[in-house]
């Protein structure tokens, strides 16, 4: 038997990493990252489960997946040429994947499979800080969180319910730890750039502070997400994670203007 | 409507490094081989972001136009581009675009 050992929840600035080498010490998001490191290391992992939503790098609209599971050797990234960064070559976990993608169709979630990735900043910021060394294998869950219509977030509620059996049903011993990619509310080349929706960054934190996550689900209409800038949707990976964690509240939960880093610990 | 072709145009211009070297070298041959309607050929080439905008390129995709400096379109205008033929919104104020580091190819 799998376990699920512990949830978490990150943005992915594509400039962090830089802004840390120019100002080390001085950035939110470094202490945040460390903070989140500390717990993911001291849950002892062996698999990274990864809930993103590609950027237009994997995928775009000439095939473009509601929910993917990756199932690549390996894969390499971040891709962007805009995301200073190092480059990374990211392990997959490939029969866990598979297991994954099977299971999932039989309890009814009409998934997609990917066998090779190109991996954008979303995917491997993260993981540059959560897996140092990219020591452990990863499996993305991709989500479309990018292009209308979105899923929606309680059905994204339901794959992360999905998710948490199919770990606990797994026939292995692997030590999941299950991390979700971006932000709760940002518009990045729309006319809002630069805005950050303040009340709805507080109505999600307020929510996953009390876990009331089905509720948070129920009202994170598209139509909401939309009025919160484009890159928005990523919060339908938080979404996910909070269908996998069952009744556990957050540990802690900090803002980052309209981003949040959380923990779940799940054991 | 071929948005899909203007989306297209921009996804290749930040995942394909041959087609982004034409796109950053001879924009207009590079774009020849799609078929763009006369009027998505003219705001494209005039880089009137608003008026793509309003034809619903995604706006993620549109970003790359000021990303690569793309047909007269910056880091400073982008924004005044993009909210051309919107009314004055407060939130504006708010807004600003990054400073862009790239990556040597």
């Amino acid at each position: 038997m799998a376990k699920l050992v512990l949830a978490a929840g990150v943005p992915h600035p594509p400039r962090l990493v830089r802004d840390i080498v120019e100002s080390p010490g001085k950035t939110t998001g470094e202490a945040l990252m460390k903070r989140v490191r500390q717990y993911v290391e001291k849950a002892e992992p062996d698999v990274i489960v990864e809930v993103d939503s590609d950027h237009f790098v994997n995928f775009f609209y000439n095939h473009l997946p509601t929910f993917c599971i990756g199932m690549a050797d390996e894969a390499q990234g971040p891709q962007e040429t805009w995301c200073p960064m190092p480059r990374y070559v990211v392990r997959g976990h490939v029969p866990l994947a598979q297991a994954l993608y099977r299971y999932g169709v039989h309890a009814k979630f009409d998934l997609a499979a990917a066998h090779e990735l190109r991996l954008d900043h979303s995917l491997v910021v993260p993981l540059h800080f959560l897996n140092p060394a990219m020591e452990l294998p990863v499996v993305p869950i991709y989500t479309n969180g990018f292009a209308s219509p979105l899923p929606l977030a309680t059905r994204c509620f339901s794959l992360g319910r999905m998710l948490r059996r199919f770990i606990e049903a797994w026939d292995g011993k692997e030590r999941v730890v299950l991390i979700a990619s971006g932000c709760f509310a940002m518009d990045v080349g729309g006319p809002l750039r630069g805005w950050t929706d303040t009340d709805w960054v507080e109505t999600i934190s307020r929510l996953l502070l009390r876990g009331q996550y089905q509720e948070l689900a129920r009202r994170a209409t598209e139509e909401r997400i939309a009025q919160a800038g484009n890159n928005s949707g990523e919060l339908l990976n938080w979404i996910t994670v909070t269908g996998a964690v069952g009744k556990t509240k957050p540990l802690f939960l900090e803002g980052d203007e309209g981003s949040g880093y959380a923990v779940w610990e799940c054991e | 409507m071929s948005v899909y072709q203007i989306n297209k145009i921009l996804y290749l211009t930040d995942n394909d490094p041959d087609f982004r070297k034409r796109m950053k070298e001879h924009p207009e041959e590079a774009i020849k081989p799609f078929s763009l309607t006369k009027e998505e050929l003219d705001a494209l080439t005039a880089g009137a972001v608003g008026k793509l905008y309003q034809m619903g390129v995604h706006t993620f995709l549109l970003n790359h136009l000021y990303r690569y400096e793309l047909f007269g379109v910056n880091r400073d205008n982008y924004l005044a581009r993009i909210r051309e033929g919107m009314q004055y919104d407060p939130r504006f104020e708010q807004g600003k675009m990054p400073v862009q580091y790239f990556v040597k190819e």
